[in-house]
């Protein structure tokens, strides 16, 4: 048996595995749902802190995927991988976060402080240069980079996700990428 | 560097992003915790719901329809109250996570802040000698304001006066570091 093929057994074995997790969860199996996120935490939590570039802000918006994951498992009907399918609920979830925890500041501390987010969105020791870099780009323009270069949504999906116009999230692209050529040819 | 040096150099990095990162603390028991909340929640519902005797379907006389449609619309309006109530619930308690992550946050951010000025400003003179004193009594306040907090994470009076406490403490390690005039 070459290497290829044991590759291929143990992805299916994985797979099924897998598979077998997801439908004891969407039973109620509390076991098998923390097996799932100790599976998926890394991704869940890297994204999140990609989004909301604030090691809280991400611990928390995490914490509410996988609560509200919870809630929705029974909607996952294995037609797509359920990677994807997480990391779809993943920016879902942290995006609408971010607004509520934006709003609040807001009314909480006026609109003067309401980049209150963006103030502490240095909080994070990011080890990657470009993930550096990311968390240095204002939220706005961290929030679209993110989940077009690095998720590949199109412009149209992350309009629906985050309310915000095409041609908004199109020019907000332009400059993550305008300040990160300024910044990697500096540094 | 050149538009397609950029662009290239860029797609590499973007191809070595690291997908998979891991949080600080464990999250599962606070997740867990609000898994918890939410099945007791869905339990009252549903023990609420089964408050109606088992012979109430009968179908011999109408006036016991009658009841029978009357107990119906109570406990559907029962469910639907406690649908909400436990929503309200379960949304209070969402939000003061979040809170209590915000207040952890900002006191976390002004430790740093403070801790940063403090090594600056470490071996020079001050310009006044009890600066210490009403650093402390600052101190004293926030964590009287603290205190407050805990049984009270999102009133925003309280919120308001621990930034300005805090906002307060590092103008005075600064102010009392440098010369005025320097300020100007």
């Amino acid at each position: 048996m070459n290497q290829g093929t044991v590759v291929e057994l143990q992805q299916q074995v994985e797979q099924q595995q897998e598979q077998a997790l997801i439908i004891a969860a969407q039973q109620g199996d509390r076991g098998a749902y923390r097996q799932l996120y100790e599976r998926y935490l890394g991704q869940v939590f890297a994204l999140a802190l990609r989004l909301t570039g604030n090691n809280s802000f991400a611990e928390d918006a995490t914490q509410e995927v996988f609560i509200q994951l919870w809630q929705s498992l029974h909607r996952f009907s294995g037609d797509s991988k359920f990677s994807t399918w997480l990391h779809r609920v993943t920016a879902n979830v942290t995006v609408s976060y971010m607004r509520r925890q934006k709003n609040w500041l807001q009314r909480t501390f006026g609109l003067e402080s309401a980049n209150e987010a963006d103030l502490v969105a240095t909080n994070v020791s990011a080890t990657n240069e470009l993930d550096q870099y990311i968390q240095r780009l204002p939220e706005r323009a961290r929030l679209v980079f993110v989940l077009h270069a690095v998720e590949g949504y199109r412009h149209e999906e992350i309009s629906q996700m985050t309310s915000m116009a095409v041609g908004s999230s199109k020019a907000q692209f332009h400059r993550a990428k305008k300040l990160l050529r300024e910044w990697m040819s500096h540094d | 560097m050149t538009k397609p040096n950029f662009e290239q150099n860029l797609e590499q990095q973007l191809q070595a992003l690291p997908q998979e990162q891991q949080p600080q603390r464990d999250l599962w028991q606070g997740i867990e915790h609000a898994l918890d909340h939410r099945a007791e929640l869905s339990d009252g519902e549903q023990a609420n719901a089964n408050v109606l005797p088992s012979n109430i379907t009968s179908k011999s006389s109408r006036p016991l329809q009658s009841k029978v449609w009357l107990a119906s619309a109570a406990s559907i309006v029962m469910v639907a109250m406690l649908a909400w109530f436990g929503g309200q619930q379960y949304s209070h308690y969402q939000m003061r996570i979040e809170s209590e992550q915000f207040i952890a946050t900002l006191s976390d951010n002004y430790l740093s802040q403070k801790d940063m000025l403090l090594v600056q400003f470490k071996g020079k003179p001050a310009f006044t000698d009890n600066w210490q004193d009403q650093l402390q009594e600052l101190e004293d306040a926030a964590k009287a304001i603290h205190e407050a907090l805990q049984h009270d994470p999102r009133n925003p009076t309280l919120l308001k006066m621990l930034k300005s406490i805090y906002q307060q403490q590092l103008q005075l390690i600064e102010r009392v570091h440098v010369p005025r005039l320097a300020q100007i």
